[in-house]
């Protein structure tokens, strides 16, 4: 193992290279990559690889999240004419690098570690892999922006969208009050995750075709609540939060989709849903996962995703449950659980509907004491008795 | 066309402008795009004799030792930031007036604070030298140093040196732990 200081470089051997980010805690990090043409910058939306396109280039590099992000890139098959793959991360929630702790990279036989230590950057270039006479290398950059991945983005003169959804103006031209309205901005990718709150409830998801691809929801919890069992005792069970939903056709047939019951669903068959196994060991780090299948969109009427606690206290605080929505090309919506301190066990977290082919995405947050409370809640009309998985 | 040089690679100066009298060596560099501390590049010149060391402190010239070897080297100040195209440091030489003793010019950039600054060359990009007659502004030669060299704070770019009767170019591309001051005294300058 060879160790890159900032600023070092070495080359890589052999056709691919995979890239493992190990990120600081206490705040949420995003890593991207770009390709970089000659010129310095990207060449448009198919050059950035981040959560909401996680393959880019026919695959030729990909993103793999978890709780140490993991680019793979196929250097065989990246465009011949792209100069260097930059790696970045920036923190959100208005935290600085430094405030945090130092990121390292772990990429083959390479090492490359990045101090932050009083360093004020929200965005860092952590690394890039670029093309030297014909030969492909990493170098250590560690450098970054205070200004976040606002002014990264403009670095690599990607543009991007703001919460609004208007693109950034570029720097170099301030739009003022007297100039003539400036043509329409060149399509910017909507880096920002979609945060559905109390205020900002829905959002609607348009595609020409009306299909949808893979639609993935994903539930995650934080499971230090298992580690703050009372008298130090280690509960074997600890906290178990399940993910299941409820779906309606446009027939009217409704189905429940849930581990409770053995009623796993399917993705290619009615309903459309499937649920990915139960995760009650915690050995599976990144939560439940829900697959709804888009290209039938068009046959689903509604999809109610909720949460419930199996085991443990409802405290739903304490949990820090996050249900993410994944729509092929769209960006990555997010319902937080824990605003709330309800004692009842089961959360109604978002509706999924059809409207006129499109999906619209609602935030419920509504907790009910179970099952039935929750279907009288909507209208859903299921029979409901008494089940263990 | 100027003569492009790799690392180690040498020309001719005088073969390629014959009557060559005034030069001006150019050393430039791209400065930070990122935020964080600034870079602080500096070029000096030692100006050598038989024995490849300074003849005296006099001939290690920098930005608080602007002129030297008989006013005939004179640098044109500092940078402090690398913005702008082109050079981002000039040194400006009358090879008609550099003393006969004197047998090679070493040109060398240096980061102010390197250390505390956290700082390489590895962070700097596109650094160059390049020779100019200043005789119609023609660029004579050329060296790209790319990555000759990557954590070092210190980098000797090339040699102005002689050859028997003629003035060549020698691109270098050398790497120098510690910053100005070790470096000056490897060339025997006298750091107090």
């Amino acid at each position: 193992m060879t160790d890159l200081p900032i600023g070092a470089n070495a080359p890589l051997d052999g056709p691919s290279v995979s890239v493992l980010v190990d990120l600081p805690g206490g705040a949420e990090i995003a890593v991207t990559a770009l390709q970089i043409y000659p010129g310095g910058k990207v060449r448009g939306d198919g050059d950035m690889c981040f959560y909401g396109q996680p393959r880019i280039s026919g695959g030729a590099v990909t993103l793999t999240q978890g709780a140490s992000p993991r680019f793979d890139i196929d250097l065989a098959r990246v465009p011949g004419d792209v100069e260097k793959i930059v790696l970045t991360a920036t923190v959100e929630g208005g935290k600085t690098f430094g405030q945090l702790g130092d990121v390292s990279i772990d990429a083959g036989p390479h090492s490359l570690t990045i101090p932050v230590h009083g360093r004020s950057e929200v965005a860092l270039i952590l690394a890039e892999i670029y093309k030297r006479n014909g030969a492909w290398k990493i170098r250590n950059v560690g450098q970054g922006f205070n200004g976040g991945l606002a002014q990264l983005a403009t670095h690599f003169g990607v543009e991007i969208a703001d919460d609004d959804g208007s693109a950034a103006p570029p720097p170099s031209a301030p739009p003022s009050p007297s100039a003539p309205p400036t043509p329409a901005p060149p399509p910017s990718v909507k880096l920002s995750k979609v945060n559905l709150t109390k205020t900002e409830k829905t959002v609607s998801l348009k595609k020409a075709d009306g299909k949808f691809g893979k639609i993935r929801v994903n539930l995650n919890w934080n499971q230090r609540v298992q580690k703050k069992s009372l008298f130090g005792m280690s509960r074997s069970a600890g906290l178990d939060l399940d993910l299941g939903a409820f779906v309606e056709l446009s027939d009217g047939n409704r189905d429940v989709v849930q581990a409770l019951g053995n009623s796993f669903g399917s993705f290619w068959a009615e309903p459309y849903v499937s649920l990915l196994g139960d995760d009650r060991t915690g050995a599976i780090t990144d939560g439940e996962w829900l697959e709804i299948n888009g290209d039938a969109w068009a046959t689903i009427r509604r999809v109610l995703i909720y949460a419930f606690i199996y085991e443990g206290a409802p405290n739903w605080r304490e949990t820090d449950g996050v249900v993410r929505v994944y729509v092929p090309d769209q960006p990555e919506i997010e319902v937080a659980m824990n605003e709330y301190g309800s004692n009842k066990g089961m959360c109604a977290v978002a509706e999924l509907s059809n409207e006129g082919g499109q999906i619209k995405v609602e935030r419920k947050v509504d907790f009910f004491g179970g099952h039935k409370d929750m279907d009288r809640a909507y209208g859903w009309g299921f029979s409901w008795k008494a089940g263990r998985k | 066309m100027a003569i492009s040089l790799s690392k180690g690679g040498n020309v001719s100066l005088s073969k390629e402008a014959p009557g060559l009298k005034n030069i001006v060596v150019g050393l430039g560099w791209d400065p930070r795009a990122t935020d964080g501390q600034e870079f602080d590049l500096d070029a000096s010149v030692f100006v050598c004799g038989e024995n490849g060391k300074v003849r005296s402190d006099a001939d290690f010239i920098f930005y608080n030792n602007k002129t030297g070897a008989d006013g005939s080297i004179e640098h044109m100040g500092d940078n402090r930031t690398g913005e702008g195209e082109g050079d981002d440091e000039q040194v400006k030489i009358d090879l008609s007036k550099v003393p006969a003793g004197v047998k090679k010019l070493a040109f060398a950039v240096t980061i102010h604070e390197a250390e505390s600054r956290r700082q390489n060359f590895g962070m700097v990009s596109n650094a160059f030298m390049r020779v100019v007659n200043a005789e119609g502004d023609k660029e004579l030669a050329r060296y790209d140093l790319g990555e000759d060299f990557s954590l070092e704070a210190a980098v000797i770019f090339g040699e102005v040196y002689r050859h028997n009767d003629e003035w060549k170019f020698k691109a270098v591309g050398q790497g120098f732990n510690g910053g100005l001051g070790p470096l000056a005294s490897s060339f025997g300058v006298n750091i107090g």
